[in-house]
């Protein structure tokens, strides 16, 4: 810890309020400017709203079928999650806890996907997911997410796994327990943290991605949050007061997750950089 | 059980990243019979029709990675170091520094369209009512501008997470070193520059490694604010946004075609590879180390 005498703390205290301020204002516009007409968005910039309104939420939530986005959302990001969690869990055991010939040369090989950016590739990808006929379909998502959530996810577990004692599965191998339930009884419990881990990175990767639906998905009932807001964007570029409502829709929900999980978030998309 | 993760990732990570290579030595508009050409497909993006077009982008995107190494590790290491110094508050100011990065890059994109919209935008407003309405420009409408802009946005969003990521650091350093440089008579500044940033270089390093894949990869931001046709006049196209006019069409775009896409992203991939491998392979050695 530093020493700091109270001159300097005081300066540096205000140089933090001013980013802080930096980072709450257009966050602050945006929420305020929800509540406010399009007359009055532009008439007034930075006042309170004369009357708080829902008008600019209900309208955007009718208008941009974002029943439909939200749901979408949630469906892929869960599914994706699932098989990331269940796939890399499985392979991190058995890169973790198995000798076998060419057991490095794999992990390396998965490994290099954390910096393979998968959007490179992606015209393969889309020729792919074309030819079993899955574009225009949340599976192509799902395949998607999954296959670049494995790296990190494998990566992430393999190294937690060495922390884990291997004394419990050996008195469990005696017991008769074979792989998959060792895995399954045994492991996963003891790698919850680091499933967590797992959870948020990719949540937050999955739930904010723009570019995937936007190569996939056409046909707007399909369409996750980021897509669906582009075009509401495209197509009422004059009334602000369904701008801002759409965005406060898109943008609040993620804040309250991450405000009663900021830790886990934080460790979560920090981890990466850090290992 | 190791075959799932192996076959997922393989049919559509790896085989991809081949098969694209493979791809740029075609000429194929995306479905019939595709037609070998070799090497002209590159040689038309780096030397031929398109290599205007290529390298405006190109030189776009080291433009990119300069401004925001500039504007995200430089301030994120300074305001990591206030936040190690044990002020009232750290804990709150860590949770809100981090809260833009936790939004989506596009919807990011679109706010802050708004906000810096030439007439009726929040900031040339803000600029007026301060009495700095000379400063009040069409940040996103001017071609010199409208890069810097994008990148400052960018900063915006990410900033946190080069702030926590120092963070995560400075707390991770032994705290005896300090005491004893104490003793030997250092000062707070010494052992900022002397110990902290030293300790930090490796932290510097993966940082920058990964604010070159990133930087060689933007394209959200520059959609969500200027569009497939990065305007005004082109002045922020970069790679990803040509990549994807050429691939996935968009009006404009002087050549359209999967082939010629995937030359473009062969020649990213290029740039990109060699400084990962040294980014998996810094990671690999120091998680044997730790």
């Amino acid at each position: 810890m530093l020493k700091l005498n109270s001159l300097q703390k005081s300066i540096i205290l205000i140089l933090l309020v001013v980013w802080a301020l930096v980072n709450i204002f257009p966050l602050g516009v945006m929420f305020i400017s929800g509540f406010k007409t399009t007359r009055e968005i532009f008439m007034d910039p930075f006042g309170l709203p004369k009357k708080w309104t829902f008008n600019s939420y209900v309208k955007a939530w009718h208008v941009a079928n974002f029943a439909a986005y939200f749901k979408n959302s949630i469906i892929v990001s869960l599914v994706s999650i699932v098989l990331i969690l269940f796939v890399s869990s499985m392979g991190a055991y058995v890169l973790a806890r198995f000798d076998f010939p060419g057991r490095r040369l794999i992990y390396l090989y998965i490994i290099a996907g954390l910096v393979l950016p998968v959007r490179l590739a992606i015209i393969p990808i889309f020729l792919l997911i074309r030819s079993f006929r899955l574009n225009d379909t949340l599976f192509a998502l799902f395949l998607v997410y999954t296959a670049g959530g494995i790296s990190f996810s494998t990566f992430l577990l393999v190294n937690f796994f060495e922390n884990i004692p291997v004394d419990l599965e050996d008195a469990a191998r005696i017991d008769g327990a074979g792989v998959f339930r060792i895995y399954w009884q045994i492991n996963l419990p003891l790698l919850r943290p680091a499933l967590a881990t797992v959870t948020i990175f990719n949540f937050i990767r999955v739930w904010n991605d723009f570019f995937f639906p936007l190569i996939f998905i056409d046909t707007d009932a399909k369409k996750t949050i980021p897509l669906g807001i582009q075009n509401f964007f495209g197509e009422f570029d004059i009334q602000w007061d369904l701008l801002f409502g759409a965005l406060n829709i898109a943008i609040i929900p993620i804040i309250i997750f991450f405000l009663i999980l900021s830790r886990q978030f934080i460790a979560g998309l920090t981890e990466g950089a850090i290992k | 059980m190791l075959v799932p993760a192996l076959a997922i990732y393989t049919m559509l990570i790896a085989y991809p990243f081949v098969s694209s290579l493979a791809l740029s030595f075609f000429k194929w508009p995306g479905i019939g019979p595709k037609e070998y050409v070799g090497l002209a497909n590159y040689k038309n993006v780096l030397t031929g029709y398109m290599s205007r077009e290529f390298y405006r982008a190109l030189g776009h995107n080291v433009i990119f990675f300069i401004l925001s190494w500039l504007t995200g590790i430089i301030p994120g290491l300074i305001f990591a170091l206030f936040l190690s110094a044990g002020i009232w508050g750290t804990n709150f100011f860590k949770t809100l520094f981090f809260i833009p990065n936790t939004l989506s890059i596009v919807i990011v994109g679109f706010l802050w369209s708004l906000l810096l919209n030439p007439q009726w935008g929040f900031i040339n407003q803000a600029l007026k009512i301060v009495g700095l309405g000379v400063l009040a420009k069409p940040w996103l409408g001017d071609t010199t501008l409208a890069l810097p802009t994008i990148i400052l946005v960018n900063a915006w969003r990410s900033m946190g997470f080069f702030i926590l990521t120092f963070l995560a650091g400075i707390v991770g350093i032994d705290r005896e070193m300090f005491e004893a440089a104490r003793i030997d008579g250092a000062n707070e500044w010494q052992i900022i520059t002397k110990i902290i940033v030293p300790q930090l270089i490796p932290i510097i390093g993966t940082l920058t490694i990964l604010k070159v894949i990133w930087s060689f990869n933007v394209f959200d931001i520059v959609f969500a604010m200027e569009g497939t046709q990065a305007g005004p006049a082109g002045s922020t196209d970069v790679l990803g946004t040509l990549f994807y006019r050429i691939a996935f069409g968009g009006l404009g775009s002087s050549d359209v075609g999967m082939g010629l896409g995937a030359t473009v992203v062969t020649l990213i991939f290029l740039i990109v590879f060699p400084i990962s491998i040294i980014y998996v392979y810094l990671v690999e050695k120091r998680t044997k180390a730790g």
